[in-house]
C-alpha cells in the first residue's frame, strides 16, 4: 500500500520529480563514467607497467625483494615453474636472473641491469619483446646474444651486430665477464628501462654468473592482472612449499601502488563532495515536499494512519526517487563507458606524460560492477540515511497542528 | 452530565450509561499564546448517545472545533476525561489514538480532505487497507459505500475530477466505511452551495436513520441545525444549551 501511494505521490509534481530524477541520474551517470575511467586507467597503468617487465606476480627467494643479490637465487626453479603453471589463471611462468654489471664498448662503459631470460617463456610474461624497434628479440637458439634499451645502446655507441663486454660479480662472488653480440634494441618508452636494462639468454647468464641452473625469480603471467590476483592464494601455497615468497603487483611496483592510492584518495574527496551536493539537493526537494504536504499528513493522521506509516511512505518516495534516477544514471553511464571502452578516449598532446605512467595515448574506461554501482549506491545510501530527518519530522506531527498548516 | 442544558428534555439525563458513545467530563483545553494561556474549553460535560444526529453550534471561537478534535482523539485535553466507545482517551498513546480513530471514528472535514492521488473508490478503500481488510472485500465495500452516497459510476474518478458536493459525499462514504462508533463532521456544508448542502444533509440524515450511525456535526448552517435531532450550543468554551428536537 505504502509503495503504491508513494509512487503516485511522486508524480503529483511531475516536473519537480523529473528534475530531481535528472539531477540524480546525471550525478550517477557522471560517477559511473568517471569511476570507470579512473579504475580503467589504473588497470591500464598496472597492466602496462607490469607487462613491460615485472610480470603480474613473482616467486622469489625470501629476502630477495629487499636485497636483490644475485647470490640469493632459486636453485631448482623447474619444479616450482611446472607446479605453478598448473594453477588456474596462471598461463605463463618464466625464470629470470639479474644483476648489475658494467657494459663496455671500447672506451665507453655504463652501469646496467642485465637480465637472463628464457626467450620463449619471457614473451608470455613480458611485453618487452614487442618493444624491440631495431633488430630482433632473443630467440630460443641464441647463445651469446643480447638486447639493449635504445638509450643504453646510444650511450654505449653500439648498433645491431656490435659486441659489448660485460663485467660483473657472479653468484659465487667471483668476477664474471662475457662478450655478447647486440641483436636488438628495445624502446619501451620508460626512460629508466630504456637507459639501464639489457637482456641475455638465461642459459648463458647462468654460465657467466655461475648460477648452475638457478634463477633469481620466477615471473608469472596470465590473461589479465585480475585473474592472476585471484590465483595468488594458490600460488602462495605452492611458493611456500618450495620455500619461496610470492609478490603481487603492489609489492612489485610499490611506487605505482602509492601513486594510485594517492590519486584515488584525492578523487574520492571530489566524489564525496559531488554525492553530498546531490544528496542535499534531493533532501531539500523532499523537505519542501514534506512542508507543502504537512496539512495532508494531518488529514492522514486524522483518518487513522499512524505517524510511522506516513514517515515510511515519505521515505519510500525518497528511495524511489533516488532509485529511479540512479537506474537511468547507471544505464546511461554504463552505455557511455561501454562505447568508450571499445573506442578509447584520445588524450592529445599528453603522449609523453602518459607513457611515463605506462599509459597509451588513448585511455580506456573499464566497466565493472564496482564502477557501475559504487557511486550510485553511495548516493542512494546517503539519500536513504538523510531521509531520517523528514521521517522524524513526520513522526512528531500532531494531527491538529498539521491540519492547521497552510 | 450537561449542567448548562436549558431544555427540560435534558439529553443524557435518563439515558443508560452504556448507551453513551462519547462521555466528556469536566473537559478543559488551554492554548498557550506566548506567556498567556487562552482557554478554549472550560469544563465541558457532555454525553453523546448511540444513534444521535446532533449538531454542535456556537459563535466562532466558542470551542466547537476544539471539542470535536478532543472527542476525535486529534488533540489532548488540558484537564478532564473523554471516553469514546468505552475507551478512556487519556490512557492512549499517539499510535493507539491513531488506531482508535481508524476503527471507531469517522471524520468529515469542511475541505473534504480526500487524498488527491487516489480515485474516489481508492480513497474509501484506503481506510480498509489501513485496517488490513482483504482486496476483494475492500473493493466490494468501497463500491457499495459509493453507491450508498449516490456516486455509483464515479468510482474511478480522482478528487480533482469531482465537484465539491461529490467530494464531500466521498468523504462521508470514507467516514462511514469503517462502521465507526461516531462520525464527527466539522462544518461539512461550509464549502457547498445551497442545493448541494441540502443534498448532503439529506444523505447524512438518511444514513443516520438507516444505519443508526451516530453523527456529531459542528456547524453554523441553520439548515443542518434544523435537521438535527439534538442541538448543543457552545459559548465561550462552555455548553450553554443542549436540546432534543423533533424533526
Amino acid at each position: 500500500m505504502l509503495f503504491g501511494l508513494a509512487w503516485r505521490n511522486l508524480w503529483r509534481q511531475k516536473s519537480r520529480t523529473i528534475l530531481s530524477m535528472t539531477s540524480m541520474g546525471f550525478a550517477s551517470c557522471l560517477l559511473v563514467f568517471v569511476l570507470s575511467l579512473q579504475l580503467g586507467s589504473y588497470e591500464t597503468m598496472k597492466t602496462n607497467t607490469l607487462r613491460i617487465f615485472d610480470g603480474f606476480a613473482q616467486l622469489q627467494p625470501p629476502g630477495y625483494a629487499d636485497d636483490p643479490d644475485i647470490s640469493n637465487y632459486i636453485h631448482d626453479p623447474v619444479a616450482a615453474i611446472a607446479e605453478v603453471r598448473g594453477v588456474n589463471g596462471i598461463s605463463a611462468a618464466s625464470p629470470r636472473s639479474s644483476t648489475f654489471v658494467v657494459l663496455a664498448n671500447g672506451e665507453i662503459s655504463y652501469g646496467a641491469a642485465v637480465f637472463g631470460v628464457d626467450p620463449v617463456a619471457e614473451s608470455a610474461v613480458s611485453s618487452l619483446a614487442t618493444s624491440v624497434g631495431a633488430g630482433r628479440y632473443l630467440s630460443a637458439g641464441d647463445t651469446d646474444t643480447m638486447v639493449l634499451g635504445s638509450a643504453l645502446a646510444r650511450n654505449l655507441g653500439v648498433e645491431i651486430g656490435d659486441r659489448v663486454t660485460l663485467l660483473g660479480s657472479a653468484a659465487d662472488r667471483s668476477v664474471a665477464a662475457d662478450s655478447l653480440q647486440v641483436v636488438g634494441l628495445f624502446d619501451t618508452g620508460i626512460p629508466q628501462v630504456d637507459r639501464q636494462v639489457a637482456q641475455m639468454p638465461i642459459d648463458r647468464f647462468r654460465d657467466t654468473f655461475m648460477m648452475e641452473g638457478g634463477a633469481n625469480v620466477i615471473v608469472l603471467g596470465g590473461e589479465s592482472l585480475s585473474r592472476v590476483n585471484r590465483a595468488l592464494p594458490e600460488v602462495r601455497e605452492i611458493g611456500a612449499r618450495h620455500g619461496l615468497v610470492t609478490l603481487g603487483w603492489a609489492e612489485l611496483q610499490p611506487a605505482l601502488k602509492q601513486a594510485i592510492t594517492l590519486d584515488a584518495t584525492t578523487s574520492s574527496a571530489i566524489y564525496v563532495s559531488l554525492v553530498f551536493v546531490v544528496v542535499f539537493i534531493i533532501l531539500n526537494t523532499l523537505y519542501m515536499s514534506v512542508l507543502e504536504r504537512t496539512r495532508e499528513f494531518g488529514v492522514l493522521l486524522a483518518i487513522g494512519m499512524k505517524p510511522g506509516a506516513i514517515g515510511r511512505m515519505m521515505w519510500i518516495e525518497l528511495i524511489l526517487l533516488a532509485a529511479v534516477g540512479s537506474f537511468f544514471g547507471i544505464a546511461l553511464g554504463a552505455t557511455a563507458v561501454l562505447w568508450f571502452q571499445k573506442h578509447g578516449i584520445p588524450v592529445a598532446g599528453m603522449e609523453d606524460i602518459m607513457a611515463q605512467f605506462g599509459l597509451p595515448s588513448r585511455i580506456y574506461p573499464r566497466l565493472s560492477l564496482f564502477s557501475a554501482l559504487a557511486g550510485p549506491a553511495a548516493i542512494l545510501i546517503s539519500v536513504t540515511l538523510g531521509g531520517v530527518i523528514p521521517f522524524l519530522r513526520i513522526r512528531r506531527l500532531e494531527p491538529v497542528s498539521a491540519m492547521g498548516a497552510a | 452530565m450537561c449542567p448548562d442544558t436549558k431544555e427540560a428534555t435534558t439529553p443524557g439525563a435518563d439515558a443508560p450509561e452504556n448507551d453513551s458513545i462519547v462521555v466528556c467530563r469536566n473537559l478543559e483545553k488551554h492554548y498557550r499564546q506566548g506567556a498567556i494561556q487562552v482557554p478554549a474549553l472550560r469544563g465541558v460535560d457532555l454525553e453523546i448517545h448511540r444513534g444521535d444526529f446532533a449538531t454542535l453550534a456556537g459563535p466562532s471561537g466558542s470551542g466547537k472545533t476544539t471539542l470535536l478534535n478532543m472527542i476525535g482523539g486529534l488533540d489532548y485535553p488540558s484537564a478532564g476525561e473523554i471516553i469514546v466507545d468505552g475507551q478512556d482517551l487519556r490512557a492512549l498513546t499517539k499510535s493507539d489514538l491513531a488506531e482508535m480513530r481508524l476503527r471507531k471514528i469517522g471524520f468529515v472535514f469542511q475541505a473534504y480532505n480526500l487524498i488527491p492521488v487516489l480515485t474516489a473508490a481508492e480513497n474509501i478503500e484506503f481506510i480498509l487497507r489501513l485496517q488490513g481488510v482483504g482486496s476483494r472485500e475492500r473493493h466490494e465495500r468501497a463500491r457499495a459505500a459509493l453507491a450508498d452516497v449516490g456516486l455509483e459510476g464515479l468510482e474511478d474518478r480522482r478528487p480533482s475530477h469531482l465537484s465539491g458536493g461529490q467530494q464531500q459525499r466521498v468523504a462521508v462514504a470514507r467516514a462511514l466505511i469503517n462502521r465507526p462508533a461516531i462520525v464527527l463532521a466539522d462544518e461539512p456544508t461550509a464549502n457547498l452551495d445551497t442545493q448541494t448542502a441540502g443534498g448532503l444533509i439529506d444523505l447524512m440524515a438518511d444514513l443516520n436513520a438507516r444505519h443508526g450511525t451516530t453523527f456529531l456535526m459542528g456547524t453554523h448552517d441553520a439548515r443542518v441545525i434544523a435537521r438535527s435531532r439534538r442541538h448543543i450550543e457552545l459559548t465561550d468554551g462552555r455548553i450553554s444549551g443542549d436540546e432534543l428536537r423533533n424533526t
